[in-house]
């Protein structure tokens, strides 16, 4: 996400005013890997209010780099809003004056939920790499325990892009009676080659730290050098050539000191400022730990991702129809009506992956409908004040 | 009454008369999905509709009537034989890119396939050539060559020689005079200006 962009004008009301909250769960939580932590914190925000029969509530699922806070402000002061506020709030598209709105920071972070950074009880230190490994099907889990602690019996809706598009597509299929309906955008059932490549770059900058330690590193004195590469790289894959092109073209910086290799273009200067405004708010390990789930998401299932385990081939060689049943296998469980939303300049989970869930829901029978976005925002569009975006998770949202 | 809503009308009634409740309805260029609404509340069909345009998709959202943004060919690709129920063509036949692979593919994924279309062979649309060596401008066909979208017209006696020479069977058919909405008795080639079928293998 764009650490650059500021709060931006907006079609109705403001969340205004919020604050966070820590859910505390005190009981045992059995990871994936089969790992257990004696209990876990959520950070979380709320916004509106849940009505008698707690089924008015949308979850909203964030992104690799996103948290909790996703509307409203923490102060008059703030120059920034929460990360999808120009979309949430009364009387926009997630209006928050019908609708209980929820977004917790995923198990494994570091913006106050549980993570590699927390304290380990049994050894009074940080975590670091004995945390368990995170799913995304441990993150929804998590969040389904909060629900509980909500009040919260069904939810009208789960909404996300990116890393949140799975966790909506897992929640669809983890608790199929408990979620009415879906809005995954900009995502995918599982992540392509170039997408793990990406990640794999951004996870050696970080590791080839000296500062990384081992993931064994006290607060602010970590590989800043190795996060800061991995969220310039990164954030490239987010935009696209046009969106950079447009906003910054090949303009030049107005004071040049002399040096040759010093920041010349405004590109440049821009994502130094990605890469230095994420080391003061994210944490490398739940970096490493959050691109590694984004990897192994499959929702094709062991049978299609058999490739890597024994054969030689890549799944993609056995025929796509084939792929695509079992996908749709996957999804005979789904029961929420769904909405697959992919943007034109989204090279990342590009409108392909995002079709192909469509694709699998439809061959299973289920409620789907695939709607593409025109924008050259890249990857992050999702984020980005749309009118037809705002059209379209509104009519959803409502009908 | 507009023509288009003349159309919506007449394909409301006559194609959901033919479709039978429950059934799997894919709509071909379903539009703002209208028609897949009314059959859904009336046929309770599980009812799929493909459009190329995002404005068409998004009020299909809004209706609840579930939408795939794309290409028709492609959509199609995706579904296993006879998936659906129904196929139905609710754009008008003249406008698709590839009518034979599309009506192959249809018959493919569907168990029926249904159509309506304005009739070429129409008895004005010759005149208006004959006389006037002109194709007809009219409120059907409102714009003048300039304007026009790549067409490619067709007509009754076109069609069900088509269909012959693809061994179809033509299960249904209707036959409209002008006004597209009286039942035409006699010498539907020459005398119905809109013309409904299904199709079956």
């Amino acid at each position: 996400m764009n650490d650059a962009e500021t709060a931006s004008p907006t079609l109705g009301g403001e969340v205004g005013l919020v604050e966070y909250h820590d859910f505390v769960s005190s009981e045992p939580f059995t990871f994936e890997d089969g790992r257990v932590l004696p209990g876990f914190t959520l950070r979380y925000e709320t916004y509106g209010k849940l009505n008698a029969a707690g089924d008015n509530a949308v979850l909203i699922t964030h992104a690799l780099s996103g948290d909790h806070h996703c509307a409203g402000v923490y102060s008059l002061n703030d120059k920034k809003a929460g990360w999808w506020n120009n979309i949430i709030g009364p009387g926009k598209p997630i209006d928050t004056s019908r609708y209980f709105v929820i977004c917790s920071n995923c198990l494994g972070g570091c913006q106050g939920s549980t993570g590699p950074a927390s304290i380990n009880p049994e050894t009074g230190k940080a975590y670091g790499l004995d945390f368990p490994v995170v799913s995304i099907r441990d993150m929804v889990r998590a969040q389904a325990r909060l629900l509980d602690h909500l009040g919260v019996t069904t939810l009208h809706s789960a909404v996300g892009g990116s890393m949140g598009g799975m966790q909506v597509l897992q929640w669809a299929l983890e608790y199929p009676d408990r979620v009415r309906s879906i809005l995954p955008m900009a995502t995918t059932a599982r992540q392509s080659a170039q997408a793990i490549a990406f990640n794999e770059v951004g996870r050696s900058a970080i590791v080839q730290d000296p500062g990384w330690n081992g993931g064994d590193y006290s607060p602010g004195n970590g590989p800043n050098v190795g996060l800061a590469v991995a969220r310039m790289m990164a954030h490239i894959t987010y935009l696209s050539d046009e969106g950079l092109e447009r906003k910054f073209g090949r303009v030049r910086k107005s004071a040049r000191t002399g040096n040759h290799l010093d920041v010349e273009f405004e590109v440049e200067s821009y994502l130094r400022y990605q890469g230095r405004s994420f080391v003061n708010r994210f944490d490398a390990n739940t970096y490493l730990y959050f691109t590694k789930a984004l990897d192994r998401f499959d929702l094709y299932g062991r049978v299609a991702s058999a490739g890597n385990e024994g054969v030689e081939h890549p799944a993609e060689t056995s025929s796509a129809t084939d792929a695509c049943t079992h996908l749709a296998s996957a999804f005979e469980r789904l029961k929420a009506r769904c909405l697959v939303v992919g943007f034109t300049s989204d090279w990342l989970f590009p409108p392909e992956q995002n079709r192909a869930i469509v694709h699998a829901m439809l061959r299973a029978g289920k409620d789907a409908s695939y709607a593409e976005v025109n924008m050259d925002f890249g990857h992050d569009s999702f984020l980005v004040e749309a009118p037809e975006l705002y059209a379209l998770v509104e009519g959803f949202l409502n009908s | 009454m507009k023509r288009s809503a003349i159309k919506r009308e007449v394909d409301l009634q006559i194609l959901g008369d033919w479709i039978s409740p429950g059934a799997r309805v894919l709509d071909l260029g379903c539009g703002r999905g209208i028609f897949l609404e009314y059959l859904r509340q009336s046929k309770q069909v599980y009812g799929v509709g493909v459009d190329v345009q995002l404005d068409k998709i998004t009020s299909c959202v809004k209706r609840g009537v579930t939408a795939y943004q794309g290409d028709i060919e492609t959509a199609m690709r995706q579904f296993p034989d006879g998936f659906f129920d129904w196929v139905v063509c609710s754009r008008t036949l003249q406008e698709l890119d590839r009518p034979q692979a599309i009506i192959r593919e249809s018959l493919r994924v569907g168990k029926r396939f249904a159509v309506g279309f304005v009739n070429h062979g129409y008895w004005r649309n010759r005149a208006s050539l004959l006389w006037q060596g002109r194709r007809v401008v009219n409120e059907v066909f409102p714009e003048s060559w300039g304007e026009r979208r790549a067409m490619n017209p067709v007509s009754v006696g076109e069609f069900e020689e088509f269909c012959a020479k693809e061994g179809l069977t033509i299960a249904h058919r209707a036959y409209l005079r002008g006004d597209w909405r009286t039942p035409c008795s006699a010498f539907p080639q020459l005398f119905a200006g809109y013309v409904l079928y299904e199709i079956t293998r």
